[in-house]
């Protein structure tokens, strides 16, 4: 230990004491609002059983919602990916697409929802186009750099062949970056789902509707069933892609195992 | 028809397919990987390139593609200078297989997939993008999946493949291209004594039934006089010597400065790859 290292963390504590109160960030308040923890989880337990079936419809249009804004998200995304690669086109191509892709990702999906609400109305299609928005931004600039790092041994061996551009997405790009893809698909997937469950916040459909509402009333006890609803089916949906990508990427990555 | 031209040089270009007058190559500025290369290299000839690693050996066969441009000099391949953005010289591509040193295979893909890429200059765009293949391209690729020794494995995953495998996939895919030069980089290099002369046997067959040019680069000269009908050494980015086989003499075809045995001293003692 020596004094620059202990005047660097002193300087770094006492930063976070003067943001701390500059924000108004006061741990007394912590405190003091304890109590109110119990009060809550004592109302959560009282879980009205009869709202079960309104979570669950609730929660299928949420999962469609975040279904249909995957799939058309990931497949606005693919082609610009392409035309976004460095490795695949020249600068006045990829500079504007991706200039284009870091606006969209710019807002959370919670903001493009508002915006959506204000242009197509209240509901559930709100939703969708706030998370085909982020879905775009999103895998589009993962899945460019996941082009940009094909190997260069495959592009120049079927570049040398005099193949055209398409031809080598087709048959290069396309294979080389699928596991990626799929990875990428997968994790957006499962984030659309927690992202559309609170859209409903502002009133872009989908089962966060009723959580805001309920706990705008106070009653947690209904609000805890729907909670529960999404806490179940995220881990349905992380453990689905576990097992896609076990199947699927796992395997083909390391390259090891033989089936015969 | 006893008439001739003052010089030989146009007997010389209608056998040669590939003809270098002076080419020097440079990655930078500063720096030349080839110099002053002059070489001549003979329709359906087996010719070898020998040197050890970073003498410029691959840079020859990316000038002879086109995949890099001499900084000096003349190429001609068939006739015409190589150059990727030449429509012309495109069509010359789709005939000239290239193997690079990693053989640049598509792991994810099946093995009658990876062959079927030398297919694909003969497939239109729509077809391509749809992975629709003729029957007949089909056949034909399965026929020369047999012919290089990998019968009822064209269903399979290149990654499950072993290391002669793939080559021998890598060479399937250029053969389908129908090419007239093949240019293979040290593939045989990484690979044990017995499995190095398997796939050079079957390069050789190819190259003999097909009626093709073959230009192999190779770090063992042994290796590279057993098959080739002549060998090019390359020292430093210069060709020091050019030799052939003979019966069971080598000949020198170049007046290089170094006797056979210093030859082959020269690349012994150095098992690494």
């Amino acid at each position: 230990m020596n004094q620059k290292n202990n005047l660097i963390i002193g300087l770094i504590i006492a930063g976070v004491v003067v943001m701390s109160a500059n924000v108004d960030a006061d741990p007394r308040d912590f405190v003091e609002g304890l109590p109110n923890i119990g009060i809550m989880l004592q109302e959560i337990t009282e879980v009205d059983s009869s709202l079960f079936v309104t979570a669950l419809w609730a929660m299928l249009e949420t999962i469609q919602m975040a279904f249909i804004g995957t799939v058309v998200g990931v497949a606005i995304a693919l082609p610009l990916s392409l035309l976004a690669a460095r490795n695949l086109n020249r600068k006045f191509v990829y500079v504007p697409i991706r200039a284009l892709l870091a606006a969209t990702r710019t807002f959370p999906s919670i903001l493009w929802a508002i915006l959506f609400v204000i242009i197509v109305g209240l509901g559930p299609f709100a939703g969708v186009l706030a998370i085909i928005m982020y879905t775009v931004g999103f895998i589009a600039k993962l899945q460019y750099e996941a082009i940009e790092a094909v190997d260069a041994d495959p592009m120049d061996a079927v570049g040398a062949i005099g193949v055209s551009k398409l031809q080598l997405i087709r048959f290069v790009v396309l294979p080389e970056s699928a596991s990626h893809l799929l990875s990428q698909i997968l994790y957006i997937f499962d984030y659309n789902i927690r992202q559309t469950s609170i859209l409903g916040l502002v009133g872009a459909g989908g089962i966060g509707f009723y959580i805001i509402n309920y706990i705008k009333f106070f009653e947690y006890g209904k609000a805890a069933v729907f909670m529960l609803v999404v806490l179940v089916t995220v881990l349905i949906i992380d453990w689905v892609s576990v097992r896609i990508r076990d199947k699927y990427i796992v395997k083909s990555q390391r390259g090891m195992q033989v089936k015969v | 028809m006893q008439e001739q031209k003052g010089s030989s040089s146009p007997s010389i270009s209608t056998l040669s397919i590939v003809q270098m007058n002076d080419i020097s190559a440079s990655y930078d500025s500063k720096s030349y990987v080839l110099k002053d290369i002059r070489m001549s290299i003979h329709r359906g000839s087996n010719y070898a390139i020998v040197g050890q690693s970073g003498s410029g050996k691959s840079t020859l066969l990316r000038l002879i593609n086109g995949m890099m441009n001499p900084s000096k000099g003349k190429i001609m391949v068939d006739y015409q200078t190589p150059s990727t953005s030449d429509k012309k010289f495109k069509s010359l591509m789709h005939k000239i297989g290239y193997i690079p040193q990693n053989l640049g295979l598509i792991k994810n893909s099946t093995v009658l997939e990876n062959v079927l890429i030398g297919a694909l200059p003969r497939v239109s765009g729509f077809n391509s993008f749809f992975k629709k293949f003729s029957d007949v391209e089909i056949d034909n690729a399965k026929k020369i999946i047999k012919q290089v020794g990998l019968e009822g494995k064209a269903e399979r995953k290149v990654y499950m493949l072993s290391g002669g495998e793939k080559r021998r996939v890598a060479i399937a895919r250029a053969l389908v291209q129908k090419p007239e030069i093949i240019l293979a980089d040290e593939i045989v290099s990484e690979l044990d004594h017995v499995t190095a002369r398997e796939i050079m046997d079957v390069l050789a067959e190819a190259q003999a039934t097909m009626n093709l040019t073959a230009i192999m680069v190779h770090h063992d000269l042994q290796l590279a006089l057993e098959y080739a009908d002549r060998v090019a050494v390359i020292k430093e980015g210069e060709k020091i010597l050019e030799i052939g086989v003979e019966g069971d003499k080598i000949v020198d075809f170049q007046s290089g400065n170094y006797t056979q045995r210093e030859i082959l001293e020269m690349f012994s003692g150095e098992p690494e790859e």
